[in-house]
């Protein structure tokens, strides 16, 4: 039992140790990656555009049930003018960078891990490597680069759709008759800018994460269909645990 | 011909380009080499053959510095590739490339920017160079009018000729070809045998050849390696190993399913597997 422990101890221990081994060469590798503008905006639109979809919907859902469900408790309180405050601050400080960092993981980091898994099958990293092309700088930096910038600028859309017309608004001013300036004045009297800046911190760090997560499993996931599926699988359950946890290491820190 | 466990290896000499001696590698518990001596002469034709899982894949990666052998050194005109940094291997491969089995062609580029991906990658010509060179390469193996088609829109032969068009680009050394004609048609292998031949005549380039293809290889090949079981079965020209007094050489030459190497994985007796209760 306790030799069980310690070997799976050991094997994550070792995986981590790996996994920081690697973020550095990703790391090494980005001065030269960002000589590539062209490569990084290519992923900005894989990873980014094409996440918009699912980011914009959410956004709008989630602003619309915070609303509903923040409405009919307000109220009970004669707080009904401080819905906008409410929706605000949970989609800012925590709902938006959380809830786009899954779904990012969900559509972009299982679709990096699915890429770079299936070049790793059928040798096209191999084969850069063979033609004295870094796939660090080539392939795993730029991907990475994209993540950490398209994960802040999914986040800020996201709480737009869901504090703004579409989502809290709609459910809020239009549906149960809240006034529209106070939803509006209650936000700008009571959302600081530092919350818009620790928003921005925790979905890069996020976006990192995940983009890191997806690289390093994709990079060495098992050259077979069953390996490509298992680094994607991987990539998704890793990256939404430690997205969990590190948001409430970050907010512990944030709100001392 | 002579066996190979009984002749001594070939001595050093400026002729020869790749020289791996006492070569031991092992994937997990299984030993693919024991300590084989291999040279590749410089601006000649060498074949390794063999029967399938015997490594000669794995020789040509190893060549290639993408695995380390557990022991034993592989040299590279002299310089030792698996004690280079990244910065020394890659300028070895500049000299190199390799021809994967499967063409490992980038997918998100057409069949024209693959040929061009290593140029744009070292060089700095211009742009009309690059389409002229990428144009030329295409046309040597039959696929210029195929340079806007993706990798998926290809055959996998196609697909090969295509990884050989940016295997060549920019001229190398030497070209490592892991089971070039494997899906060719006749006629694409035909044109595969004249264009690495003329290759190496006219351009000097040292090939290596890994090839289940006997009589094809051995018809263009200035030597041939045998390699089975982690060890150098035979070695000498073509005509040496058709003459070759080993059963293993001869059963494999003549693709017989019995002889001194085992078509069967191993296993207990087929009876006893039948007559095992469930």
């Amino acid at each position: 039992m306790r030799g069980g422990i310690f070997s799976v101890l050991s094997d994550f221990l070792s995986g981590l140790g790996r996994a920081q081994f690697f973020l550095l060469g990703i790391l090494r590798a980005v001065p030269g990656a960002l000589l590539r503008p062209r490569a990084i905006i290519r992923q900005l639109y894989m990873i980014g555009v094409l996440s918009l979809i699912i980011i914009v919907i959410s956004g709008m859902f989630i602003g619309m049930v915070l609303s509903l469900q923040g409405y009919h408790t307000l109220v009970r309180f004669g707080a009904a003018s401080s819905l906008g405050v409410l929706v605000a601050l949970s989609i800012i400080r925590e709902l938006g960078p959380v809830v786009t960092a899954l779904l990012f993981a969900g559509r972009a980091g299982s679709a990096l891990a699915a890429e770079i898994g299936l070049m790793r099958a059928t040798d096209q990293l191999s084969a850069m490597e063979m033609m004295a092309v870094d796939p660090m700088r080539h392939v795993i930096a730029p991907r990475f680069i994209a993540g950490v910038i398209a994960a802040p600028l999914l986040t800020a859309i996201f709480c737009v759709m869901a504090i703004g017309v579409a989502g809290g608004h709609a459910i809020g001013v239009e549906l149960l008759g809240v006034d529209a300036g106070s939803y509006w004045s209650q936000i700008r009297a009571n959302v600081d800018v530092h919350d818009l800046i620790q928003s921005c911190i925790k979905a890069a760090v996020f976006g990192a994460v995940i983009s890191w997560i997806a690289v390093y499993q994709g990079y060495h996931a098992a050259p077979t269909s069953e390996g490509v599926s298992r680094a994607t699988t991987s990539t998704v359950v890793v990256s939404s645990l430690s997205i969990l946890a590190l948001d409430f290491i970050l907010t512990a820190f944030m709100f001392r | 011909m002579t066996d190979a466990r009984t002749m001594p290896a070939p001595a050093a000499d400026s002729a020869t380009l790749v020289r791996v001696r006492g070569l031991h590698f092992s994937q997990g518990r299984r030993k693919i080499y024991d300590g084989i001596d291999v040279d590749i002469a410089r601006g000649k034709i060498t074949a390794i053959m063999g029967p399938s899982g015997t490594g000669k894949t794995t020789l040509l990666r190893i060549i290639g510095g993408q695995w380390r052998p557990s022991a034993g050194a592989v040299e590279f005109d002299g310089v030792n590739i698996h004690k280079q940094r990244q910065r020394g291997l890659y300028a070895l491969r500049k000299r190199m490339s390799l021809l994967f089995q499967n063409g490992a062609l980038l997918t998100d580029l057409s069949v024209f920017e693959n040929v061009a991906f290593p140029l744009r990658e070292h060089t700095r010509l211009p742009e009309a160079a690059i389409r002229d060179i990428v144009l030329m390469k295409l046309e040597a193996v039959g696929l210029r009018g195929a340079s806007k088609l993706y990798p998926e829109e290809l055959s996998g032969g196609m697909a090969r000729r295509v990884a050989l068009a940016r295997a060549i680009a920019l001229d190398p050394e030497m070209v490592m070809y892991d089971e070039p004609f494997t899906g060719q048609d006749p006629i694409s292998m035909g044109v595969l045998m004249r264009l690495i031949q003329s290759l190496n005549r006219s351009l000097g380039i040292t090939s290596v050849i890994v090839s289940h293809d006997v009589e094809e290889v051995l018809s263009i090949a200035d030597f041939a390696y045998v390699i089975s079981n982690g060890q150098v079965l035979a070695r000498g020209t073509p005509d040496e190993i058709r003459a070759s007094e080993s059963e293993y050489v001869q059963q494999f030459l003549q693709g017989r399913p019995d002889g001194p190497v085992a078509f069967h994985f191993k296993a207990r007796p087929l009876a006893d597997e039948f007559l095992e209760r469930a």
